[in-house]
């Protein structure tokens, strides 16, 4: 019971916001530059094929306003972008839910 | 008993990471914590730092249709995605992120945020601390939007609040009210509720004479990096604050170490002393309504020569400096008893022979700053138009070489170097 807890204490899955610093597309992987706490730090995120890579454009059809998801794969992201992505612990990784791009530079 | 060993085992490591569940909640610990404000898309509030301090938004861009219009433009564009077309913090790529966006229908956080601050965090985003350290991933806008369009951005943004009119300090108290009750702590006793430097105290500084508490209302600050007849900047009023102002004054500034009339506030946290200063600006509406800051740019200080010191004295009678300041700089020249201030207060010129009372600091480049931009309000004019940049590094150096005793020119350059 106790390891579960240490389990469901750590096993965070809030979002990790930052920028692209490397894609690994072969090993599907994406490392990020961010700042936490004062401390900014590299973390590497393993994209599964469940993963979603969405960014958000304005719809295009008529008489439609707002935004509309526009799914990506792994080879559309770009070291600089800024992306937020939703995360769970699986085996010491993380391994990524949904990544949303942010700003596209 | 070895089972009651286990289970009280159990119970600690169960209390254990409850209190660690409770003191790092999951959601705070990627990317820092969120404090009740920012959960509803608040701010930190902090002041601007000094380089963004003076970059007051102009009064009309708050109500101007066009820039409105503008702002619209660039923020449906690059901005809704994360504030959401209705600007309550809610765009799609923003309910995903560590540190939720602005909500600008927040009204009284919108009241809240300074002009400077705002310009700020449009223009560096989450690069800069304490947004960085916070994790948050706001892009910095500076190098894709020139100035007018992220006071454009801003303009537009300000509507969401509901707010009519500029968005300025007399507008928007609570925005600087931290600096309002430093004020009221540590300043009002001589600068006056108003600030118009008419406080109780201040008359006791300097009995019927001048110096007097300044008038912040008023145009005339005497310590300034801008040209004569300017307002200060924030950095200069921040230098003021933090040192203090010295001079020989009246039986109040005893204990002000240093012969000071004003106290130094250097160990007033460097926020706070922000904070005040973002407060007396306040009071002040031609800190909004100056467009262009120059400031007087002083050059690296060239070698001390006897040839420098020996210009310096040339200059410093042919400047008439010594009419006021005598002829070996002991503030007992033939002019000096008849001085006035703006206010009519008889002024004592400076004994330059002890530089520990310059009001405007002692080292060389705060001379050469004195002497470019002069003392408003004072008998002390600018040279700006008269001397080349060498010329006034040759009357600050010979100025400084007049300290102790009215040294001579040589054996002053010993004490400049």
């Amino acid at each position: 019971m106790a390891i579960a807890l240490v389990v469901l204490a750590f096993g965070d899955e809030a979002p990790i916001a930052g920028t692209v610093k490397a894609i690994d597309a072969s090993a599907n992987t994406l490392t990020l530059q961010t700042t936490a706490k004062g401390k900014t730090r590299d973390v590497t995120i393993l994209l599964k094929p469940d993963s979603k890579i969405v960014k958000f454009a304005r719809a295009t059809e008529p008489g439609k306003t707002g935004f509309v998801e526009q799914p990506l794969t792994v080879s559309d992201l770009k070291p600089g972008w800024v992306v937020s992505v939703t995360t769970k612990h699986e085996s010491g990784k993380e391994i990524a839910e949904v990544v949303n791009v942010i700003l596209e530079k | 008993m070895r089972a009651k060993l286990f289970m009280s085992l159990v119970c600690a490591a169960l209390v254990l990471l409850l209190g660690l569940w409770l003191a790092h909640p999951p959601a705070s610990r990627a990317n820092g914590d969120k404090d009740k404000h920012e959960e509803k898309g608040g701010h930190a509030h902090v002041p601007a730092p000094t380089e963004y301090a003076d970059v007051h938004v102009p009064l009309s861009v708050w109500t101007d249709a066009a820039m409105i219009a503008r702002g619209k433009e660039i923020y449906t564009t690059r901005c809704a995605v994360c504030h959401s077309d209705s600007g309550d913090g809610k765009g799609p790529a923003g309910l995903a992120l560590p540190l939720k966006p602005a909500d600008f229908r927040d009204r009284d956080g919108v009241a809240e945020m300074r002009d400077n601050y705002w310009f700020w965090r449009v223009s560096e985003g989450g690069q800069v601390e304490p947004f960085k350290g916070k994790g948050s991933a706001m892009p910095p806008w500076k190098g894709q939007l020139p100035i007018e369009d992220r006071w454009a951005v801003m303009a537009y943004q300000h509507t969401f609040s509901g707010h009519q009119g500029p968005h300025v300090p007399w507008e928007h108290p609570k925005s600087v009210a931290m600096g309002r009750d430093i004020y009221a702590m540590a300043c009002v006793m001589c600068h006056g509720v108003d600030g118009k430097g008419d406080g109780s105290v201040g008359p006791m500084l300097s009995p019927r004479r001048a110096p007097q508490p300044r008038d912040f209302t008023s145009a005339e600050f005497k310590f300034r990096s801008t040209p004569s007849g300017q307002l200060p900047t924030t950095a200069d009023l921040f230098r003021t604050v933090t040192e203090g102002v010295r001079s020989s004054g009246g039986p109040m500034t005893i204990g002000l170490r240093g012969h000071r009339i004003m106290p130094s506030f250097r160990y007033m946290p460097e926020a706070q002393r922000l904070e005040v200063i973002e407060y007396i600006k306040s009071l002040n509406r031609g800190f909004w309504e100056r467009r262009e800051i120059k400031t007087v740019a002083v050059p690296a200080a060239p070698p001390v020569t006897p040839e420098r010191l020996t210009r310096g004295k040339r200059l410093y009678a042919d400047a008439e400096c010594l009419a006021c300041h005598g002829e070996r700089g002991r503030g007992d020249g033939p002019s000096a008893p008849t001085l006035k201030d703006n206010r009519d207060l008889p002024i004592a010129a400076t004994d330059l022979t002890k530089p520990e009372r310059f009001k405007n600091g002692a080292r060389p480049e705060n001379v050469y700053r004195t002497l470019v931009t002069g003392l408003a309000g004072t008998p002390m004019p600018s040279y700006a138009d008269s001397l080349e940049p060498d010329q006034v590094w040759d009357l600050a150096f010979y100025v400084l070489s007049l300290s102790r005793g009215g040294r001579t020119a040589e054996e002053g350059l010993r004490v400049v170097r």
